[in-house]
């Protein structure tokens, strides 16, 4: 008679319904309008021109965040020896187009919304769906930036402890070669500047800064090797480990101002989202009962005030009334 | 498996919000829906404690209405309703989709749609020309409003007065086990499980047992039921025991004063569908929410009062440490350091410290409320006394009798109306031998006080037509003490009733112990005449109780026909928790009553046999 999914508690009549709606119709004799539902088919067909574009952008909302899941995945998968660097600046560049797509989507998205209220055709149930539409889905943008921020930091956490490590490694070697050293500092900032969004936009510059410090103490150190004496040059080679060591100390220490800079960034994001979001209290269905109560006692008030003003008057007509009688009897009198 | 009850319901409430689609949690290939959720009364109170706004939106309902209310069109999306199948939801529906106000309307009820009603609304539909907005009609089996875990009501109103209403007859009684049934089985579909039925014999419980039987045997031998998946459950220990008991077999927990947190929440302070409203300190009123959510009322709920209190003030003061351990750590050390590591390490603590904020001040706000209630029923506690009237009632129990002086005393004393009412009557119920002239002095009393004794008089006659009330005094004195009473009568009273109360001190309810007994399987006197229902045994077999029927269980749904409360709950949750291994046990009523209401339901009987006080009886 009837068929029941597997695991579920309910039951589905609709083929049972359907059968009944058949033998009535027979019964009947009536002829189904189907002219009735094309006319239908033609409105609903124009005016879900708003949930069409909202289901769209949900699909690719739905798909970016997948796009997000793989980068985390590829960033946690990462060594020191097995960077996938190009994978990964490619899906972030992706990751930023897309987001900022659905951006101009969902502003485009608002328009249409007050375009369609504007209108006045629709009624206030569907203004409300409307917005409810549109607030959903500006929530799940955000999340999804947000998802693509924490990606990115934590993989800017991981290069800084590969970099630890190689530069552990490496300083038994620099001291024979400050040379090296140099070119290690200038190649470091193009991958951090390459998978940066725009809260760390500081960091190229500064890292080019500190880069085109150290070249200019290089340049001003050259001419001072051109004097071949040789303890000049001894001396000359003590003294340029110290500078470099101690550049390389300054530029250290701007790379800690600079990660520390961009981690009070994020914690002030945090704390703006953690503010707005104690906007959302948790409402219960049966809320609104408390208010729709109020109100109709407030109602009520008034109609009672109303009531009174009323019977008062009417205390005021009756009076009125009776001197007016009061005055036609007294003129019957003068005239009989 | 262990039974939660409240996590199935959501489950399948949150299925149907999907539009019965199955789930699928990977990424769902197919768009999202945005729908509108329309429900009668009856299903607000089924949906509000267990799903809030916040995760109907997740699921895409973006707006709710109820279905009595005047609703605008909202043209290509579609609806769902969530009814109960009555004819005026039905004739709604109808006029709704006479109006196209949704795309496709997607219907649910509550319970089966009988098919008289079913064709009424093709007809309708028909007639008007909608019919093929009507995408899809379930049966949901979805009756009954589950408040937490282990705990759910039928939300049957008055059901005690109507089943022993002396002018009731076969009829109504006929359709009010009806109604029973139909929402037991409801609970035992949502379970998907087909337990052994064990009822005391005679009463109530008996009738709802073999009703309820008759429905499963129905219902098993249809082709495709909803109890088929699972494979057999042969062996009794998978099976759970569902326990039916009458209202008749413990009225004094009904009545009872009860001190600790969550009876005297719901008694005194109103607590309905896990909501509350309390007078907030600065004036106007608060509401509240307390469920399973709110980690002090999960973890004190069945404290005294007293502790109650002080667990409030230790989770005050921690609180306070945490708050001033952030400040330290984020204010003291907020000087201009430029060394690198010193830097990383402040961010590094200002960041814990901005994470733990969101839970600081949900800690803040959790305590806040309970102190808001606790003063509350601090004021109501003192006004009352309700202190020595849960004592009195306690010693009364165990001791089997009260001191005149004291009762007269608690009579004149401070209370409501109804608190000496409870009072009285608790007193008839505890005292095994009642001298007349204590009664009428009580009756007297009662008079003085201007209370509606028709209660009073209705438990009177109750228990002199010997239906057996309250046993629980029985088993909670020990021989000895009995017997040395006996010997050396009136000089010793007092001396054994130290005794008593120390060797009684926890004292059970003659439920727990029932179920207990029940859940064991071991042979118990008690319980011996108690009857068994099994239905996936054959139907020939049924009137011989195999003994596998009776064993062990490691689940029981307790029900309780007529009325149950908070205490019971609460002694069925430290039952399932005492035991090794740990039970579970879930247990429901037709309505959850406060003591007033059910000594209302009481007074409207004591009015119908004829007895009555003086003073006009309170309104239903």
């Amino acid at each position: 008679m009837v068929s029941s999914s597997g695991a579920s508690s309910c039951r589905d009549r609709t083929l049972e319904f359907r059968s009944l709606s058949e033998t009535l119709k027979k019964i009947g004799g009536a002829t189904a309008a189907s002219n009735g539902p094309q006319s239908d088919q033609a409105a609903t067909s124009y005016r879900s021109e708003f949930n069409k574009r909202a289901s769209c952008i949900g699909l690719s909302i739905h798909e970016t965040s997948l796009k997000i899941a793989r980068l985390a995945n590829l960033a946690k998968r990462s060594s020191i020896f097995d960077d996938p660097l190009k994978e990964i600046q490619e899906l972030s560049a992706l990751i930023n187009s897309d987001i900022s797509t659905l951006n101009l989507a969902v502003s485009d998205l608002q328009t249409l919304k007050n375009l369609e209220t504007a209108d006045g055709i629709h009624s206030e149930d569907r203004v409300v769906h409307s917005t409810a539409v549109f607030d959903d889905l500006n929530r799940k943008l955000m999340g999804t930036a947000k998802e693509f921020h924490d990606v990115l930091n934590t993989r800017t956490e991981n290069i800084k402890a590969h970099e630890q490590r190689k530069q552990i490694f490496s300083t038994n070697m620099s001291r024979q070669n400050p040379l090296r050293q140099h070119v290690k500092t200038v190649t470091e900032p193009p991958p951090w500047s390459s998978s940066s969004n725009s809260s760390e936009s500081l960091q190229p510059s500064e890292s080019s800064g500190s880069g085109v410090q150290s070249s200019q103490l290089r340049r001003r150190l050259a001419p001072d090797n051109s004097p071949s004496h040789h303890m000049e040059v001894s001396m000359l080679q003590q003294v340029v480990p110290r500078q470099e060591s101690y550049s390389q100390s300054r530029a250290f220490a701007l790379q800690n101002v600079e990660s520390t800079i961009s981690e009070l960034g994020g914690i002030f994001t945090h704390l703006a989202t953690m503010v707005a979001q104690q906007g959302e209290l948790a409402i219960r269905i049966d809320d609104n009962m408390e208010e729709s109560l109020a109100n109709v006692e407030g109602a009520r008030s008034a109609l009672l005030r109303h009531l009174n003003q009323i019977s008062s008057n009417r205390s005021l007509l009756i009076k009125i009334f009776a001197i007016l009688i009061f005055f036609l009897i007294v003129f019957i009198f003068f005239l009989a | 498996m262990a039974l939660n009850l409240r996590q199935k319901q959501t489950e399948c409430i949150i299925r149907l919000l999907n539009l019965n689609q199955p789930l699928n949690p990977a990424g769902t290939a197919n768009e999202e829906v945005y729908k509108i959720l329309i429900y009668d009364r009856f299903c607000q109170n089924i949906l509000s404690p267990l799903i809030h706004v916040k995760d109907l939106r997740k699921h895409g309902v973006t707006l709710y209405f109820l279905i009595d209310k005047d609703r605008k069109p909202v043209a290509d999306v579609p609806a769902v309703y969530f009814v109960q199948p009555t004819q005026s939801n039905l004739h709604r529906i109808a006029a709704d989709a006479a109006r196209s106000l949704y795309d496709s309307f997607h219907l649910n009820f509550s319970s089966s749609i009988p098919r008289p009603l079913l064709e009424d609304l093709a007809s309708s539909t028909l007639n008007s020309d909608s019919i093929h907005r009507i995408s899809k009609v379930h049966d949901q089996y979805l009756e009954f409003v589950t408040l937490e875990d282990g705990l759910f009501s039928l939300a049957n109103k008055s059901c005690y007065y109507q089943l022993n209403d002396p002018s009731a007859g076969d009829r109504e009684i006929e359709e009010i086990i009806e109604k029973i049934v139909s929402g037991l089985f409801c609970v035992l579909a949502t379970l998907a499980v087909v337990p052994i039925i064990r009822c005391p014999r005679g009463g109530p419980a008996e009738m709802v047992a073999s009703l309820l039987d008759q429905r499963l045997r129905d219902h098993l031998l249809a082709k495709n039921n909803l109890f088929s998946e699972g494979g057999s459950f042969s062996t009794s220990f998978q099976r759970p025991a569902l326990c039916l008991f009458d209202r008749n077999f413990e009225l004094s927990v009904a009545i009872q004063h009860d001190f600790r947190y969550r009876p005297l929440v719901h008694d005194v302070l109103g607590l309905r569908l896990n909501r509350l409203s309390v007078q907030g300190e600065k004036g106007g009123m608060k509401s509240y929410e307390l469920d399973r959510l709110d980690p002090f009322w999960v973890a004190n709920g069945l404290l005294e009062f007293p502790e109650v209190a002080v667990e409030i003030e230790t989770q005050l003061n921690k609180y306070k440490k945490d708050v001033d351990e952030v400040n330290r750590r984020t204010g003291g050390s907020g000087g201009a350091e430029f060394e690198g590591t010193d830097l990383i390490g402040n961010t590094k603590h200002l960041m814990n410290a901005v994470n733990s904020l969101p839970e600081l001040t949900e800690r803040k706000q959790v305590i806040d409320k309970h102190t808001n209630i606790a003063t509350v029923l601090l004021g109501e506690i003192k006004e009352r006394s309700l202190d020595s009237y849960a004592k009195k009632e306690n010693d009364m129990m165990i001791r089997g009798g009260i001191d005149r002086g004291e009762l007269l005393g608690v009579l004149k004393g401070k209370g409501t109306k109804m608190d000496k009412l409870r009072f009285a009557i608790m007193y008839l119920i505890s005292t095994e031998s009642l001298p007349q002239s204590e009664v009428d002095m009580v009756e007297t009393a009662l008079r003085e006080s201007e209370v509606d004794i028709g209660a009073f008089q209705y438990v009177k006659k109750i228990k002199a037509l010997n239906v057996s009330l309250a046993s629980a005094n029985s088993a909670s004195r020990s021989n000895i003490v009995d017997w040395a009473e006996k010997l050396y009568g009136q000089s010793i009273s007092a001396v054994t009733a130290g005794v008593k109360n120390l060797l009684s001190s926890d004292h059970q309810l003659a439920l727990s112990r029932t179920v207990e007994a029940l859940m064991e399987g071991k042979p118990n006197p008690e319980i011996e005449s108690y009857l068994v229902f099994d239905p996936r045994a054959p139907k020939s077999s049924s009137g011989s109780s195999s003994s596998h029927l009776k064993g062990p269980f490691k689940e029981a749904i307790v029900f309780m026909v007529g009325g149950g409360n908070y205490v019971e709950y609460g002694s069925m949750q430290e039952l399932a928790h005492r035991q090794q291994p740990v039970k579970h046990i879930i247990y429901g009523t037709t309505e959850i009553l406060t003591g007033g209401e059910f000594v209302e339901q009481l007074a409207l009987l004591g009015q119908k046999m004829g007895l009555g006080g003086t003073v006009a009886a309170p309104a239903p």
